[in-house]
């Protein structure tokens, strides 16, 4: 085995965590086990170590035994690894001269009911990070200068409070949004707000405009996708494809030569257009495109014309109308590609409903009067293809009563397009809902099927309690089947008062389905561009889900909004502000540690094979010269410490940094050999 | 409304009832006089069943349930609550109401129901004899001969200072009861049912 290179004077200390690890195992036990190990200077324990006191204890060990290395036996290392690091480097070591045994976590939480094996258990976990720490060396962390600058990808508005948070606090910010040629998102769509039934789009255009108007700090990108991501916290260099959109911006004609022209907004090119399809996107195909169109009146950036190149026949009647002074239309126009270098990047890429129509029990789009909620919304607001009167789309005809169908895809276990999760706003945005119809149409009734009313936010009680009195109808009970009356086009909608305890059939004019919730299908290729992991139900995964739900395992990436997991609007700005600020944190800073774990490469072993370069999922490696040899060079900056290379080098020349092989192989002997021989 | 199915068997009949509840059950108007009558926005129920946990008459010692009398008030059930013999089985001590979340008045709903019921002649005899007895004596349980020597017994009066000792009062409760043609009710029912 590899030698130590001075004596060990390693110091044990054990943690109780309260009764957490004490209560489902002998400290005292432990303690007189680690004196005896090989090197084991001290060993002490205390109620908690992470506390002011407990830290104490280490640091006054290491000064009065001159220790070199330290064991902590206690919770996780994502926990408190940190703390204790600190304390060691507070008593005179190198922070790395220190290791964690997990004997909470990994043990008396789950041994709880075994006091004997949970003992045995956590002295083997001594005796194997003592193992290690008899082989630590020091390491110094690499410290690398971060780029003034951000990406926030997603133009919601979650994407725009965090790039107006990030261009205030003096951070270039690029704000990027794919789909649609505007910000604005998803909250663009909607009618009103839950509970303050606020106009959704009064609130959201002044930050639309502030976007807009916050030049030279944020650089709006729209219509624009992320094609490529490289680097790491502090340098990510990101290629953008920008798609052609088939109109110039007046910027986008003087560079072109043409002054005075680009697309002013007048529209002269869509009213020639022949080529009518639904709206989609927006009001959801229940109105009429053009191929060249205006997203919604108030788009940001402002009035400017899009061609949606799958459905233009290039007959060219726009370019004609559009006139040779502004000459704004391009037909040929191409993706154009850019790089930008950024310190920091949040995700805000938001949601899609589930393909509800799967659910055949529900007849949406089987049945002409079964619609979602995103569909009610247009159908109720003002400007929606219905000036904001809610409208039967069987017959044109008032509905005067309407079924909502809370749960609709949600808290549903049984897969496919189901999902297991609390969609946690439709049951707000169905209240609101029933509220809009008692308030336009005078004597409708709604009739809300619920098996819970989640209003936990700020005032959702006291909106639920609101809508009651004002007459809606609440039955709890999930709807069992949709059926519709063939001549009538009502439907028969089935179900149980649970409360009544008897199962109900009501004939209802319309049913809106609040369906559930799911990452965007594009999520899956960023979250791999990004290096960010998911959520068993395909969201984006926090760091931690209480203490970090802004992060990212990843440094350097945040989250915010929907992308994370469903959240109202309140809750997404709020995540938003944090992830701009914990973004802006390395960026104010000027330079981020890199935790040393990387990969060294041993050149006098090194063969130059180069089969590791394949290996890396990073790209850290390259081939170079030295010395009249090739070998392999590792850019430390980029290297995660994975170890996929080091555990592949078939010379094995490549030496992981605190997970070397001496270390791992001391920590293997000493479990299977008990400390006899070694 | 539900659907009758032609078996030909009552008992048939009656073990295959459609116990569905369908939109044309629903009386509207039924909440809004329930409401008016108690006093009470018996609309705002949400069923957390508070009421029923307080309630001395709920089972085990009877069916009674007050929560599904403000459910089916609230979804305008109106045959069904009345006819309930449940209905009968509150004796107003208010601990619902007391306890209520939505600081409603469910004794007050129960009450109010009861006055519906009256009016289209739903009632329990013994409600009706209780009627009879207030009219003549002043009292729903009158005193007796057993009461008269315990109050004795324990040093009071035979008769309590009520009309029993002031008869002279009666006519004034008479007259409220006329009113109300609470008696002239009483009595027809009475007859009719021993007809």
């Amino acid at each position: 085995m590899a030698e130590t290179k001075e004596e060990s004077r390693i110091g044990v200390f054990i943690c109780h965590c309260g009764t957490n690890i004490a209560g489902s195992l002998s400290i005292e036990e432990v303690k007189n086990y680690a004196m005896t190990l090989d090197g084991v200077i001290v060993a002490d324990e205390y109620q908690y170590m992470c506390s002011t006191p407990g830290q104490s204890k280490i640091i006054d060990a290491i000064k009065e035994h001159n220790l070199n290395g330290i064991v902590v036996a206690a919770c996780s290392p994502r926990l408190h690894e940190p703390t204790f690091r600190t304390a060691t480097e507070e008593g005179g070591l190198n922070k790395f001269r220190f290791e964690m045994a997990n004997i909470r976590d990994q043990n008396s939480w789950v041994h709880m009911h075994d006091w004997e094996g949970a003992t045995e258990k956590a002295k083997d976990q001594v005796l194997i990070a003592v193992a290690k720490a008899r082989m630590l060396e020091d390491l110094q962390p690499k410290s690398v200068p971060v780029e003034h600058s951000a990406l926030v990808l997603g133009g919601g508005v979650g994407g725009m409070q965090a790039a107006l948070d990030l261009a205030s606090a003096g951070i270039k910010t690029y704000l990027v949004e794919k789909a649609p040629p505007t910000v604005g998102g998803r909250m663009s769509q909607l009618d009103k707000t839950f509970p303050t039934l606020d106009c959704s789009q009064c609130i959201l255009t002044p930050k639309m405009v502030d976007v807009g108007r916050h030049p030279p700090n944020i650089e709006l990108k729209t219509y624009t996708e992320v094609e490529k991501v490289e680097g790491y916290i502090g340098n990510f260099t990101i290629t953008l494809r920008k798609k052609g959109r088939g109109v110039l911006d007046p910027t986008e004609a003087l560079e072109r030569g043409i002054v005075g022209g680009g697309c002013n907004g007048c529209g002269d090119c869509a009213e020639v257009c022949p080529v009518i399809k639904p709206n989609p996107p927006f009001e959801m195909g229940m109105a009429p495109r053009k191929a060249i169109y205006i997203y919604h009146p108030q788009v940001m950036p402002p009035l400017q014309y899009t061609i949606d190149f799958d459905s233009c026949v290039k007959c060219g009647l726009c370019v004609e109308a559009c006139g040779p002074e502004k000459r704004a239309i391009d037909l040929d126009s191409v993706d154009t590609f850019e790089e930008i270098r950024v310190g920091t990047c949040i995700l805000a890429i938001g949601y899609d409903y589930i393909p509800i129509e799967q659910k055949m029990e529900w007849g949406y789009k089987q049945f002409d009067n079964v619609i979602t909620g995103l569909e009610f919304e247009r159908l109720i607001c003002a400007s929606g293809p219905t000036g904001g009167h809610l409208i039967r789309p069987s017959d044109g005809q008032t509905p005067m009563k309407v079924g909502f169908v809370l749960c609709a895809g949600s808290r549903d276990n049984t897969g496919g397009v189901n999902k297991p999760y609390c969609s946690r706003f439709c049951c707000m945005y169905s209240l609101k809902h029933a509220h809009q119809i008692m308030e336009k149409i005078p004597g409708a009734v709604p009739y809300i099927f619920y098996m819970d009313i989640r209003s936990f936010g700020k005032m959702y009680e006291e909106f639920y309690y609101r809508i009651q009195n004002e007459g809606a109808k609440f039955i709890r009970g999930r709807v069992a089947n949709i059926l519709e009356d063939p001549i009538t086009k009502n439907l028969i909608v089935n179900a149980e008062d649970t409360l009544l305890g008897r199962p109900v059939s009501m004939e209802m004019d319309m049913v809106v389905l609040a369906a559930a919730v799911q990452p965007k299908p594009e999520a899956e290729k960023i979250r791999q561009m990004f290096g960010v992991s998911k959520s068993q139900d395909g969201w984006l995964l926090e760091a931690h889900p209480k203490l970090n739900p802004c992060g990212t395992t990843t440094a350097g990436i945040y989250l915010a909004g929907v992308c994370q997991g469903p959240k109202d609007i309140p809750d997404t700005v709020a995540q938003a502000e944090g992830a701009a600020s914990a973004a802006s944190i390395p960026i104010h800073t000027g330079e981020v540690q890199l935790e040393p774990y990387f990969a060294q490469c041993m050149d006098e072993i090194c063969a130059g094979c180069g089969m590791c370069l394949q290996q890396c999922p990073y790209g850290a490696l390259d081939l170079v010269e030295k010395n009249g040899r090739t070998v392999m060079e590792v850019t430390e900056a980029k290297c995660k410490g994975c170890g996929t290379c080091g555990g592949f080098c078939p010379g094995g020349a490549i030496k992981m940094q605190h997970f070397t092989s001496p270390q791992i192989c001391a920590q293997i002997d000493a479990f299977l050999l008990k400390g006899e021989d070694n | 409304m539900a659907r009758v199915k032609e078996y030909g068997n009552a008992e048939l009949e009656e073990k295959l009832r459609d116990t569905n509840y369908y939109t044309t059950d629903s009386n509207p108007q039924f909440l809004e006089d329930v409401k008016k009558l108690s006093r009470t926005a018996a609309n705002m129920c949400y069923q957390c069943g508070t009421c029923t946990g307080s309630c001395p008459s709920a089972p085990p010692r009877s069916s009674y349930r007050i929560r599904l009398f403000m459910r089916k008030g609230v979804l305008g059930l109106e045959q069904e609550a009345l006819n309930d013999p449940d209905l009968w089985l509150c004796t107003t001590c208010y601990s619902c109401t007391d306890r209520c979340p939505r600081d409603l008045a469910p004794t007050d709903v129960i009450m109010a129901m009861r006055n519906l019921a009256f009016k289209v002649d739903i009632v329990p005899r013994n409600f009706l004899k209780t009627v009879q007895l207030i009219y003549n004596t002043g009292h729903g349980v009158p005193n007796n001969d057993v009461n008269r020597a315990a109050r004795v017994k324990l040093g009071l009066p035979a008769d309590p200072p009520t009309t029993h000792s002031y008869p002279e009062f009666i006519p004034g409760i008479q007259k409220i009861m006329d009113f109300y043609k609470m008696k002239e009710n009483a009595d027809r029912i009475l007859a009719e049912e021993s007809k």
